[in-house]
């Protein structure tokens, strides 16, 4: 069992500690509400600018000095925007946990934020948006989305955002997002490692005590339904394979359904060898390298996704046997060894899992960040098992519709005939 | 060989099989053979048939996989400790009683050449495949490992047999198992397993040792498959198992850090002050990889828009001179240093990484173990990085890339 001790700062932020025998070293997790979520309407690509702007210098600290301070511990970190959360991750070795803390904190609390420093992230990012107009997952990815979310949706765009967006962001827009999205109240704190609990909570607490609170935003979106079948092919001159997303809008994380999905998507594609549409695409015909579905575990309708490399000839004959393997679980063919491998496998990954003190420090953010219960740990892997094959089906019949999806390919031109 | 670390923090076993053969293995002709031997490796064996080993070890959450590089192939599994003796027998059958029937290379030839056509759309593969062909003029290791398109379109179910029955044999390989249970109990489980399994007649690879090269070398790759143009440098270098390889880990830490991309770590370093702080470039690497063989540091920067190749190459070479010509200073050696431990450190908490830290180690000749190597590492002083920068970055020994993106 993974033992979590849990505490809450005056300022609503939540830390979860899990000591862990035998480590040298401490994985990080914090995660704040200020994902595409939470991002201003309309505006998408700032929750990202902010984030690379605040890693460039504090008030009391510029990009140099605090980029030599973390190099010092020999710490790894990285700040990523996801669809919920953007996260602080890294690694410090046991007796460097506070001042790694100490250097988040300054960051993330005290950013300068300086008009150049948004210039210097800017250009950087107008470089990765040029770099993914070539790039055939990424044209895959953005097409797909355009297809499945209205304007003004924060799902619509990939975290880096839209090139006006991006073009026209203030350093004051940066500021205020800075301002109202990166606070205290709804953030989490994940420690998992060579650490002492009690003394993680108090060096958690220096760092982050100053932290404002803030308060939640309450983003109300409208179901996203799709009316019918779409596909969009973008032709990406001189590749050679074709990159597929096939999918649907999935399903809040803290849907009570969304167990039930996770096992339905491990019997169809989640996995390129265990699940039905991988050892068919890949196993039995060899129509492609890679092939994997993910469910997005987010606040609101995330991507529900089935990935393949193809080449081109052979995208047609790809796409057409995925739509096989989810007829037959839709018509209920599931055998039964699929559905207990599928369970298994997910129960087998969490102990798995516990292997590295990311894996740890992963399991338990998603459970604090979505307020799964502080049993979730114990309780998820009976509720994995007790998925019956008529729970499959249902979700299969209300969220995978074979007549109403997005289909996005992006590659070399696909031949007629194929 | 059998090693065996024990690690106790999570129920979990790592296993891990390696054989001695991959691209420096191979000649014309025959490129990628063992990268395409490895996929035939997951379609049974009489015991047990195609499928039954992917859901057996589905079955248990196991992260398994397998990887084909310049020197070995290697196999591993992850599992829950209780599972353990099946990860074994799997292997151990595997080992010597492959199934590779001519239907099945067929099938899994168009998923190898897809796997290759994922590759080719990434401007960075296209322009390091052909920086190592034109750097390499006698040594396999020009040839990469995937192996041309053509050649693998053309490969046959018996030369890829032969090739199995040749290396995969318990006197070609050696097993590294890490996780929860005394490592005698790891190695005789482990012994037991491998015990009966029967050897084969090893007959050395011929090998052709690389020339000195004796001059600058060019090439340019031009596709619209890109956006950013890239720049590459491929300096011919040492072998993992000499004296200053630890000095040369330390020389790519330096240059580069170890975080690359995003990572708000690594912005100290070299080429991120020297370039991306310029805003020359997006995105700077510097690798130093352990091989058996002399191999190359590379060093790769990915060119801002409006800025040309030829001032990126400059400002590269312009550090790499630095480095050669002054030595780095205490505060900056001091976190070189602490980086390089850390690279060490951190992924030995994750019970997959460190066996399969412990078997590339051993697999390259590099240090009998993990403690042995971090030694080596906490042992390097800011003078042996700048003798390796002053021995590595030399004209004559230089390949030069430039990827340039063509409208499209």
């Amino acid at each position: 069992m993974i033992e979590v001790s849990r505490r809450s700062l005056r300022n609503g932020l939540r830390v979860a500690a899990i000591p862990i025998a035998g480590l040298r070293s401490v994985s990080v997790l914090l995660a704040m509400e200020a994902g595409q979520f939470f991002e201003p309407a309309g505006r998408p690509g700032v929750a990202r600018l902010t984030a690379q702007a605040m890693l460039r210098g504090t008030t009391s600290r510029d990009a140099r000095a605090w980029s030599d301070a973390l190099d010092g511990l020999g710490a790894s970190a990285r700040l990523d925007v996801g669809s919920h959360a953007a996260v602080f991750a890294g690694q410090c070795l046991a007796d460097d946990l506070g001042a790694f803390l100490d250097l988040i904190a300054d960051t993330v609390l005290r950013p300068a934020l300086a008009p150049e420093a948004l210039e210097f992230v800017r250009s950087r990012a107008l470089a990765d948006l040029e770099e993914a107009k070539k790039d055939t997952r990424s044209v895959a990815d953005e097409t797909w989305r355009e297809l499945v979310y209205p304007v003004g949706h924060p799902f619509r765009t990939r975290s880096i955002g839209d090139e006006d967006v991006v073009r026209t962001a203030t350093i004051d827009e940066i500021r205020a997002y800075h301002r109202t999205g990166i606070h205290a109240a709804g953030s989490v704190l994940v420690l998992a490692g060579a650490l002492d609990a009690d003394r993680a909570f108090e060096v958690s607490e220096r760092a982050f005590g100053p932290w404002a609170e803030g308060g939640t935003l309450d983003r109300p979106l409208r179901s996203v339904d799709l009316d019918g079948a779409s596909r969009r092919a973008v032709v990406v001159p001189d590749k050679t394979q074709a990159d597929v997303v096939l999918g649907w809008p999935g399903l809040p994380r803290t849907d009570p359904r969304f167990t039930k999905a996770q096992v339905a998507n491990m019997v169809f594609a989640a996995d390129t060898f265990a699940s039905r549409a991988g050892q068919v695409v890949r196993d039995e015909l060899g129509l492609a390298y890679y092939v994997f579905s993910t469910i997005s575990g987010t606040a609101a309708q995330g991507p529900w996704t089935v990935r393949m490399g193809v080449n081109p000839e052979n995208v047609e004959r790809a796409i057409a046997v995925t739509f096989t393997e989810l007829k037959k679980i839709r018509d209920g063919a599931v055998a039964d060894d699929d559905l207990a491998l599928a369970r298994d496998k997910l129960v087998g990954e969490l102990e798995v899992g516990r292997e590295s003190p990311s894996g740890v420090a992963g399991m338990v953010l998603e459970a604090e960040l979505f307020r799964l219960g502080d049993d979730h740990l114990e309780r998820y892997p009976r509720e994995l098992r007790s998925v019956s094959k008529a729970d499959v089906v249902a979700i299969a019949s209300a969220l995978l519709p074979i007549d109403r999806y997005a289909l996005a390919i992006a590659g070399p031109e696909i031949p007629a005939a194929s | 060989m059998i090693h065996a670390l024990e690690a106790r923090h999570a129920p979990v076993v790592s296993l891990w099989v390696w054989y001695h053969v991959g691209g420096r293995n191979e000649v014309p002709g025959t490129t990628g053979m063992s990268h395409f031997l490895e996929h035939m490796l997951f379609k049974g064996t009489p015991t047990h048939p195609k499928g039954d080993l992917d859901r057996l070890l589905a079955r248990y959450g196991a992260q398994w996989n397998a990887f084909t590089n310049e020197d070995v192939t290697c196999y591993f599994e992850t599992v829950p400790r209780d599972r353990y003796e099946v990860a074994l027998e799997l292997e151990a059958d595997r080992m010597r009683n492959a199934l590779i029937s001519a239907d099945e290379v067929d099938a899994e030839r168009t998923v190898i050449v897809s796997e290759r056509e994922g590759l080719e759309n990434d401007p960075s593969f296209l322009l390091g495949e052909s920086l190592q062909a034109v750097a390499f003029d006698r040594h396999p290791y020009g040839q990469g490992v995937i192996g041309s398109k053509f050649e693998i379109k053309l490969m046959t179910r018996d030369g890829l047999y032969a090739h199995y029955r040749r290396y995969y044999a318990p006197n070609n390989a050696y097993v590294v198992v890490v996780g929860d249970d005394r490592a005698e109990t790891l190695v005789e489980k482990a012994a037991t397993a491998f015990g009966g399994v029967g050897q084969a007649e090893i007959v050395a690879s011929p090998l052709a040792p690389e020339p000195p090269q004796m001059g600058e070398k060019r090439l340019v790759v031009h596709r619209a498959g890109g956006a950013l143009p890239i720049v590459q440098l491929g300096f011919h270098t040492a072998a993992a198992s000499d004296p200053r390889a630890a000095a040369l880990q330390a020389l790519a830490v330096a240059l580069a850090g170890g975080g690359g991309g995003d990572a708000a770590s690594g912005r100290s370093s070299r080429l991120y002050r020297g370039l991306v702080e310029r805003e020359l470039a997006t995105e700077v690497d510097a690798s130093f990889g352990l091989t058996k063989d002399p191999f190359l540091f590379m060093i790769e920067a990915t060119v801002r828009p409006g800025v040309t190749h030829a001032a990126v190459e400059a400002a590269l070479l312009q550090e790499l001179g630095r480095l050669a010509d002054e030595p780095i200073d205490e505060s900056e050696f001091a976190r070189v240093r602490r980086g390089l431990l850390a690279s060490v450190a951190f992924p030995s908490d994750t019970i997959t990484w460190r066996a399969f830290r412990l078997g590339s180690l051993l697999s390259t000749g590099a240090a009998p173990s993990i403690g042995a190597w971090y030694d080596a590492l906490a042992k390097v002083m800011p003078e042996d990085v700048q003798r390796c920068a002053r021995d590595t970055f030399v004209e004559r020994s230089r390949t030069v890339g430039h990827f340039i993106p063509e409208a499209g």
